[in-house]
């Protein structure tokens, strides 16, 4: 164990189950009716965490890429298929191109992070890619399913303004252009508001991390930059991808709009 | 000059995917119903029929807002279908029922189309031209800097349709476009388009509702009821 950091014994653990039950508490005083959901969350959160503990431990040990490789696309499917699962469009199939997309950027953007600026060697060392995928992946979910949602809708809320524009002779990439803006600036916005807030309202969650392990907050500082920067980045590029792939898929053939 | 018509449908069908029954398949209804029609260069075409008969996707057929089940729709004797989405529309200028402005001026409205791609090459009107073919549609009384958001819907309307004309087509397809307006605005939109029919030599197909007789020109009349396109008899008007 690391000497800078204190163990969690299993009995101070079950003391955390505290929290649960004052949320349980809060549901029943005031018949909100989420006590099953709290129950089930929490047996989750143990639940996935321990796997995910033994998992990790296992990817470090064995130390192969193909392994890490694997559990990080693992984790993009899962990843997209939550975001999947938060976006309310049914009638445009767009499962695939979201699962490739989310892990051909994400895969990209967590390879520059730990090859090129971490400069863990080698570039997919379990300890750093994991964890760093993980965190691109976590966050740049929520915003590609934002995005994602508002494009769907505004294409589906604009669609006589979309059609006026194809009747004047533009494409469906000209005629869906400010839809498609709208939509990158909506999954943008929240990781932009993350950079404003960083270190006033919060220590996030990398840098707790660090701190608890013992790290001098200097380096843990830099690490959280990295990340904040590495997040905006990730989220600019899926967002931004993804929603032009899947405009394409809003528009049937000869440019006609499928959503209306 | 081609003998070919401007326009034309062949044996088109088109059906509407209706509201499946309850623990059914869906079930489809019936727009048109392999429908001929046949539209020369110049012609002025007024369609009428009851609500929902299919009107306007008939004219959104030959723009390709719609694909026909089966059949085929011609501009020129070629087939919609084989021509880029933008150049066809280009050529074959639809003009929605609900007049549509974007957020700007007058002014940001009428030039929207020369942004496109599909544009390059045509010349960009000036103020004068904007604010003379407004006159020409009776609103000269709109001045191009004034938000178009603040317009009546009558001023809308002949906004895109000076917006439409300023792309140069070779068609107007024009979808119920006096179906709001006030007697005058109809007016200035109905001479519009004969105008366009009878100098520019473009070809007008119009929905209606309500039967209508233009001025200068006699119009070819069809009805449109249960999926069916019956030549209707024709209507008073002028020379063409």
């Amino acid at each position: 164990m690391n000497p800078g950091v204190l163990d969690i014994t299993p009995w101070r653990l079950a003391l955390a189950l505290v929290f649960s039950l004052l949320a349980g508490g809060c549901s029943l005083a005031l018949k909100l009716g989420l006590g099953r959901d709290i129950l089930i969350g929490t047996v989750r959160t143990f639940a996935q965490l321990f796997l995910m503990g033994w998992v990790l431990g296992l990817v470090f040990a064995v130390d192969s890429p193909w392994l890490v490789l694997g559990l990080f696309l693992v984790m993009a499917g899962a990843a997209a298929h939550t975001a999947r699962g938060r976006v309310r469009e049914s009638s445009v199939a767009f499962a695939w191109p979201m699962y490739a997309s989310m892990a051909a950027v994400y895969l990209l953007v967590t390879i520059t992070v730990t090859g090129a600026i971490v400069d863990a060697t080698p570039w997919w060392k379990p300890q750093y890619f994991l964890p760093i995928g993980g965190m691109v992946l976590g966050n740049s979910m929520n915003s590609v399913a934002v995005a994602l949602d508002r494009l769907f809708s505004d294409l589906r809320g604009h669609a006589a303004q979309v059609e006026m524009r194809l009747c004047l002779g533009a494409d469906a990439a000209e005629a869906s252009a400010e839809e498609v803006k709208s939509a990158v600036r909506a999954g943008l916005i929240p990781s932009i508001n993350s950079m404003m807030a960083v270190g006033l309202v919060s220590i996030p969650g990398m840098m707790t991390g660090q701190i608890l392990g013992g790290t001098d907050p200097s380096q843990a500082i830099r690490y959280q930059i990295v990340v904040m920067l590495m997040i905006v980045g990730a989220t600019a590029l899926g967002s931004t991808m993804l929603t032009l792939i899947i405009r394409r898929r809003c528009f049937g053939p000869g440019d006609r709009p499928l959503l209306r | 000059m081609s003998s070919l018509p401007h326009l034309a449908l062949a044996r088109v069908s088109f059906t509407h995917p209706a509201a499946a029954a309850p623990g059914g398949a869906p079930a489809c209804r019936a727009i048109l119903d392999a429908v001929d029609l046949v539209v020369p260069r110049g012609a002025f075409v007024l369609l009428t029929g009851p609500s929902g008969a299919g009107k306007s996707t008939l004219l959104r057929l030959f723009c390709r807002l719609e694909e026909p089940g089966s059949g085929q729709v011609l501009l020129d004797g070629e087939a919609v279908d084989s021509l880029p989405p933008a150049l066809l529309r280009r050529r074959v200028s639809y003009l929605q029922q609900t007049p549509c402005v974007v957020p700007g001026s007058v002014r940001e409205n009428l030039l929207l189309p020369f942004g496109f791609r599909a544009a390059a090459g045509l010349p960009r009107p000036d103020d004068a031209a904007l604010t003379e073919l407004l006159a020409s549609l009776a609103a000269e009384d709109i001045p191009l800097a004034q938000e178009a958001a603040t317009l009546s819907v009558g001023q809308r309307q002949r906004l895109c349709l000076a917006r439409a004309l300023l792309t140069r087509p070779e068609v107007l397809l024009l979808d119920e476009p006096m179906s709001a307006l006030d007697p005058s605005s109809a007016r200035a939109v109905l001479a519009a388009a004969e105008s366009f029919c009878l100098d520019a030599g473009g070809t007008v197909l119009l929905v209606s509702h309500a039967e209508l007789a233009p001025d200068r020109v006699t119009p070819r009349h069809y009805r449109l009821e249960a999926g069916r396109l019956e030549p209707g008899r024709l209507m008073g008007g002028g020379a063409a």
